[in-house]
Order: structure tokens, then sequence, then C-alpha cells
């Protein structure tokens, strides 16, 4: 028996099997895997799918809402058929600092129409839902298994993957690895730049049963409507973010924790979240509520600059294990990236089976540019870096709740002070410059705008 | 006493229970919320594949899994197939009441008469000992009573010794209990000693392709079944009735309140005899005995 | 108010996610690099709360109530004190409210 579990460091060398097992072998069953494998079964090759979970999403945490336009492309009418908790009409940003905070809230029930916008799931289901239909395709989908090492040949070409099971190899003409942030396939590549410590953020979570009706009263909503809450600030001073998101019969909350400050700080995630379910405009969303599972999951922040290499020698990398994660703070979204990259990896491997040849990885690059999948990153390679940087962290939250405060409190008789003298005042008060202010404000809008 | 290798077509059965471990009980209207997902067989469920594998093999019999259940436990059968079982059977079950408890022997009476219709009369049937949602442990005494055949039931350890099969099992104070197990039998064994193997990966891709055979379960006559719920009609906790007691008799109602209440009855206080000579705490026994007039 | 604790107890807070403990462990950690780490991020960062201090410097490990997030290994300091890897297939954490 082997003394320890899980992938091993090294790929392994093989001669070049004559006959492939399969034409595609997809490792992870997430989105990324389940998209890859769909595209690829629908191209009529054969495709296995590895999943290191009993279930597909069993191993899965996510922070909030799942964005299906671009499941338009390969499920036309998935609004009718996925397992979906509640359609997001209500989307608030909350900036905290200390006790106060200030809510920007958006609601369009446009968003609870056919065709929607984004909905609220459980990973569970809906990442089960996605490989039942890779599985539908044609895929095989191998659960409990999981892929510990790329299988090459001296020159390099991966061939296939070993499982963990007796007689695992696996071989197979392309290897699309979805297989999640760690990514242990991709570092054996080569593919993953060090530093990923830097890039990288802790996601700690909080489903809290609530009853229905105690739900639909709290955060104004009815019927399969939800809500959205995205966090900036209350993360007693570790860089992140929180998130607070309603399904049918629970509340999710949760934080987003950088890892560099997260270790600096010597706080436990669990605590920093229990301090964010006290501040005053949070605990009464979540006050009495039962904890039904916590969890806890990485998520890859750095976007496109701490991206790795997407591939090569007959090896595609996807979803989360490319770093496929927007968090550029008013958006924060990776399963609608996790799905397209799988998407686009399937589409070119399956173009490069039919063609004959192994160069996928250019195709694929060229696939993922010319949609919102790397445009998108691409366009927002500053905001991971804007968003976790000390100035947004710490100081602007309080200088906007300053500004609102010196706005709003009447200060009779003393007349009403302007808007001018209230920012500098509040600049000052937090330690902002104003040069800073206009620089970030520049980065912003070349980023946002 | 026969030899499982010297029947015509040895058949090893396994059955499998199909139960999600971590269900959710509804505290308010006591529903229990299942998942598919997470549901599976139990671990003394698994330890008696393994056992129905090893066997199977030792004797060159065939070793059948099969499972009372819904279409999602196909998960389970296929991961039997995969771990090496030569063929399954899923035995549907009736769309679920939630009302409707469990019954053993209706369970039995399903998996006996589907195993003798579709995969003969079994050699060896193996199952767990009790269910991993909290069973009773009596289906399988219910299966060798249907089966008409010998049971050894809670077994820790089953082995084939010189093509015979030797059971274990726990007694009281540590003991334990050797047997010789004849066939045909039904055995049940706990969660010990060996575990399920791992299924490797060429055995895994068959099994995942394989198709899963089902059949309806045979209905039974109600009436028949023995096994027809209870009815309930309204849960709520037991609350003996209230005790009548006659009304005390007087005019005044201070004194009345206060009869009722007992506190100015005279009584005798409770004593502890403590006396060293027999005789006289007997005498005492007797004197109190007639006192009270049990005894003449 | 603030209050500095979950309103739960820590094992609560676990007892309600379901874990399929593998038999053999995928954390394994060298004590000796632990001696020399001053940090040990790894001990407040784990949100499982998995890895404790000994009181000789070192660190005692449990693997059976694990995330596997991977905060452990990105956090150590100590290089690869803590190496790190997925649990047998099949087996480890499995969510039902990711």
């Amino acid at each position: 028996m082997r003394d320890r579990a899980g992938p091993a460091a090294e790929a392994v060398t093989v001669r070049r099997p004559e006959a492939a097992d399969f034409d595609a072998v997809v490792v992870g069953a997430g989105p990324a895997g389940s998209a890859a494998a769909l595209e690829l079964a629908r191209a009529g090759h054969s495709v296995a799918l590895v999943e290191r979970g009993p279930f597909p999403g069993s191993k899965n945490v996510y922070g909030g809402v799942v964005y299906g336009r671009i499941l338009d492309e390969l499920i036309p009418d998935w609004y009718e058929r996925m397992p979906v908790q509640r359609w997001i009409t209500r989307r608030q940003t909350m900036l905290l600092s200390g006790d106060r905070s200030l809510t920007v809230d958006f609601r369009s029930q446009n968003w609870g129409r056919a065709p929607y916008n984004g909905a609220t799931t459980y990973r569970a289901e809906f990442d089960s839902w996605l490989a039942g239909h890779a599985r539908a395709a044609g895929a095989v989908l191998v659960p409990s298994t999981v892929a510990t090492a790329l299988l090459r040949t001296a020159d390099g070409q991966v061939v296939g993957v070993r499982t963990d099971r007796p007689d695992g190899d696996l071989t197979a003409r392309v290897v699309i690895a979805c297989d999640g942030v760690n990514s242990f396939l991709g570092k054996q590549a080569g593919l993953h730049p060090d530093e990923q410590a830097a890039h990288t953020t802790l996601g700690v979570k909080e489903t809290l049963a609530l009853p229905r009706e105690t739900i639909e009263e709290r955060f104004g909503v009815t019927g399969t409507d939800g809500v959205d809450i995205e966090i900036l600030g209350g993360t007693s001073g570790v860089p992140g973010g929180g998130f607070l998101y309603t399904n049918r019969d629970t509340v999710s909350v949760g934080l987003v924790l950088g890892l560099p400050g997260l270790a600096k700080a010597g706080l436990r995630p669990e605590e920093i979240l229990a301090e964010l379910k006290q501040h005053p405009s949070v605990r009464p969303l979540v006050r009495g509520a039962e904890v039904v599972e916590y969890s806890a999951h990485l998520i890859p922040e750095g976007g496109y600059r701490s991206m790795p290499r997407l591939g090569g020698n007959g090896l595609l990398l996807a979803g989360d294990s490319a770093a496929m994660c927007l968090a550029a703070g008013i958006w924060l979204e990776g399963v609608n990236f996790a799905l397209g990259s799988g998407m686009y990896a399937g589409r070119a491997a399956a173009n490069g089976l039919r063609s004959g040849g192994p160069a996928v990885l250019g195709e694929y690059r060229r696939l993922l540019e010319k949609s919102f999948v790397l445009a998108d990153h691409k366009k927002l390679r500053d905001a991971p870096g804007l968003v976790l940087s000390e100035r947004v962290q710490h100081r602007y939250p309080g200088l906007v709740c300053d500004l609102a405060e010196g706005m709003f409190t009447v200060d009779n008789p003393r007349p009403k002070p302007g808007l001018r003298r209230l920012l500098r005042r509040a600049a000052r008060h937090n330690g902002v410059r104003m040069r800073e202010l206009a620089r970030d404000a520049l980065t912003g809008l070349r980023s946002f705008g | 006493m026969a030899d499982l290798g010297d029947l015509a077509d040895p058949l090893v059965v396994v059955a499998l229970r199909w139960a999600d471990a971590r269900a959710r009980v509804d505290p308010l209207t006591g529903e229990v919320g299942t998942d598919p997902r997470g549901a599976g067989p139990g671990e003394a469920d698994r330890c008696a594949l393994e056992h129905g594998l090893r066997i199977a093999g030792a004797t060159g019999a065939r070793c059948a899994a099969v499972t009372l259940a819904p279409p999602p436990a196909e998960e389970m059968l296929r991961d039997a197939l995969a771990c090496g079982a030569d063929e399954v059977l899923r035995v549907d079950v009736a769309p679920e009441d939630p009302r409707l408890p469990d019954s053993g022997a209706a369970t039995a009476r399903a998996l006996a008469r589907s195993i003798r219709a579709e995969l003969g009369d079994p050699g060896l049937l193996l199952t767990g000992d009790h269910s991993a949602d909290r069973g009773t442990g009596a289906t399988p005494a219910f299966l060798a009573a249907e089966l008409g055949c010998a049971q050894a039931l809670g077994l820790v350890e089953l082995s084939l010794v010189d093509g015979r099969l030797a059971g274990l099992r726990r007694l009281d104070r540590g003991r334990r209990e050797r047997l010789a197990i004849p066939v045909p039998a039904v055995c049940s064994v706990e969660p010990a000693g060996v575990r399920l193997r791992r299924a490797g990966l060429p055995g895994t891709l068959r099994a995942r392709e394989a198709v899963i055979p089902a059949i309806p379960a045979i209905p039974v006559a109600s009436g028949q079944t023995g096994a027809e719920p209870p009815s309930v009609r309204a849960a709520r906790p037991y609350r003996p009735r209230a005790k009548e007691l006659p009304a005390p008799q007087g005019d005044d109602p201070r004194l009345r309140l206060l009869r009722l209440t007992g506190a100015h009855e005279e009584r005798e206080p409770p004593r502890v005899v403590v006396t060293e000579d027999p005789a006289e705490a007997a005498d005492e026994l007797l004197a109190f005995l007639r006192d009270r007039g049990y005894l003449p | 108010m603030t209050q500095r604790y979950g309103d739960i107890a820590f094992e609560d807070r676990m007892s309600q996610v379901d874990f399929r403990v593998a038999g053999n462990a995928h954390i394994v950690v060298d004590t000796d690099v632990c001696r020399s780490c001053t940090t040990k991020a790894c001990v407040h960062a784990c949100p499982a709360k998995l890895f404790v201090p000994t009181d000789d410097g070192g660190i005692l490990f449990n693997y059976e109530q694990c995330f596997e997030c991977g905060t452990c290994y990105l956090v150590c300091d100590g290089g690869n004190a803590i190496s790190w890897s997925y649990p047998d297939g099949g087996q480890g954490v499995v969510f039902r409210h990711g």
C-alpha cells in the first residue's frame, strides 16, 4: 500500500501507446470539464471524464451566482432545466467600514424572466446536472478516481493520465486538465508560474437554513427571485471581501481572504466570518439561522497576469486550473469562465482530433481571445491588484462612509458642508492622498470603462 | 453437508441496501429528506460484497449483486460490477410513500422472489448485518425464511475452509462462536475484518457502460405481506387521562380545598428498620403487612 | 457589539459536513522543518483547524476532516514542510451545498 494518497509530484514517462483508450481524457467534472467533455462527445469523439469525488460537484464550492448566458451555446434551453435555487433579480454591493455601511442596491425583474441573467444553485446539483448532459452525449464519467500523474512520452508529448485505481493508466490523444485551483497536472507539466499563494484567495462559506418566508421577508423577494450581495470590507483587515446570497431555503454567507494577508493576520477564517455576521448590516439578514454546512475552497484570483500557460504538447488547461476566475470587485465570476474555457478547450481539441494534428493550443488560445473569456480578463488585468490593494481594502470604504455620513448628518445650527470640503476631510481622515485617488480612479476607469 | 462447489450452478448473491446515511429529518413534520447522490451501501454491505467476491472467486461460483431500490441506486450496482460482480439486478420499489415504514419482511419477500425468478436459487446469500439507516437487522432472517435455508447472522468472520463455509460470531462477554455453515445459507456480516477492494480502472470503465437490468417488484397481494403500515391519524405526545377524584364533602370551601391537597391528613412517616436480629425484622415486616390488611 | 467567536462550537460546525475518511493520509508534515518555523501560518489559516502546534515546536496534523482546499501548503513558510495531495478517489469531503 502506498504510504501517501493523491497525485505524484512527477509525470510518468511511458512509451507512446499504439492505440489510445480514448480520443480525449478530461480530468475534473466541474463546469469546465463537463463543458469540454460535452463539446468533444457531441463532435463524435470518445471521451473519459475523470472525477475524484463520488459525484460531480462534491468537492466544489462557489461564491454565489452562475451566469448562464454562455450555456445558450451548449444547452439552448438551459434555464428551463438547470437545477436553480433562485434567479438573481436584486444585486447589492455593500461597503463596510467599522459598523457603518453603504449599499448600492439594484433590482431588475427582467432578470427573473427568460432568458434570465444569473442564478444561485448548489454545486452538487449543478455540476451533476451538467455532467449528466456530457454523459448523455456519450462521454464516460469515471467518478471516485483521482488523476495522479500525466503520462508523457520521452519527447514530452502528453498521452494520457495515471489514476489511483489498480491498472489505472488511461491513454488518450489529448488531455484536458480541468483539475481545479490546485491543478497538480498543470504543475506537473510545468505550466504554472511560481508564487501561487500570492494570487490565491481562500473562500469560506456557511450555508444557513432559514424558512422560505423568512428569506423572502428579509431580502424583499418572492417566488424564485433571489438576492446576491457583494461585500467590500468586513474582513477584519485581511485583504478580500465577502458575499451573501439566497437559495430557496438557505442563505449562504462567505468570505474571500487573500492568502498572504490571512497568513500574516493570525486570525482564523471562521472567526472573521463570525465577525462579519455580527455587522449591523449583515446580522439582521442571517439572525437565528442554523448552519447546515460549512465549506472552504481556494480561488485563483490573480486574473490575467497570473494565468499559467494554457497547455501544450497534447495538454490543455481550462477553468480554475487555468486561473479563469474574474475577481474584479463589482464582478465576481468564475463558473461562467469555467464553462466558456472548457467549451472552447473541447472545441479546439475536437478540431485538432479531426484534423489529426496535435497543435490545438494555438486554436484554443485564439478561441478564448475572441470570446469574453480572455477578452474580459485582459481588459480587467489590473483590477485584481487594485481591488486587493490596501487603499481599496481599507481606506476607500472608510472614505466613502465618511463622505456619506458627512452628507447625511444634520449638524444644525451649522450650515451644511460642501461636498468638496467633505471629500478633503474624509480623505485626510482615512489617509488617502488626492493624487493616489486620482490615479486609482484612472486605473479603475481604464479597467472597467 | 454440501459444499458450495458441489451445487450444479453455484451462485453467490449479495443483497445491498441503498441508503443515505446523512438523511435529514424535518423536526416539525418528521419527513425524512434524502439525497440520492449521497446514498450508497453501508460499510457492512461493502464487507458483504467483498466476502461474496472472495468466496465466489474461490469456488468458481457466479457472484451477483442485488438491491431493492429506486433508479439512482444504479451507481451502487455499477460499483459492484466494477469490483468484479458477474451480474447485478435492481428490483424497483413502488413510488415511495414517506409514511410507509420500512418492512424487513416485505423487503425480504420482494428480494427472494426476484432473485429466484431472475438469477436462480442462491447457494449463499450475503448481506450486511444492519442497514446503515438504522435498520433492525431483521431482513437477513426474513430472507432465510423466504428461501427456506440456513442462516448465520452477524458474523465477524466468514471464510472457506476446505471448501466449507466457516463463520465466527460474537457472543456476550467477549466469547466467540464458531459456526460450520451448510449451504444454501443466508449470512449477514458485521463491518469487520475485510474492506471492499478498490475497483480497477478497466473494470470501472466497463461498468460505466453496462446496462443495469431492473425488474419491477413482484406485487404482493395486500394482507399477505403482514407489513401493512399501521395507520397514524394524529401524532402527539403521550398524555395519560386525568385521574378523577371524588369531590370532598363539607360546607367550608377552604376545608374542601385543604382536603384535596391532602395537607392536614394523618400520615405515618416512613421508617427505616435497622436491627441485627433477623427474626425481629421479619416480625416487624409481618406486623406491617397485617396492619395494612395484606395478611390476615 | 462584536463577539469574537461564532455562535456555534467549531466541532458542531464541522459535524455538519460529510467527510468520508480514507484509510491513508493525504497530508504529511515534516515536523523537523516546523520546529524552525516561526510563523506556523497553517495553524490558524487552515479553515478546518487541522494543524495543532505541539509544545516541542512541532506540528500535529489531522487529515480526516480536511476540506481539501490547499491553504496549508500554500501558506507554509518552511518550504515543503507540508506535502499535500488529494485523498483517494471517492474519499474525503463531500459538499452538498457548495
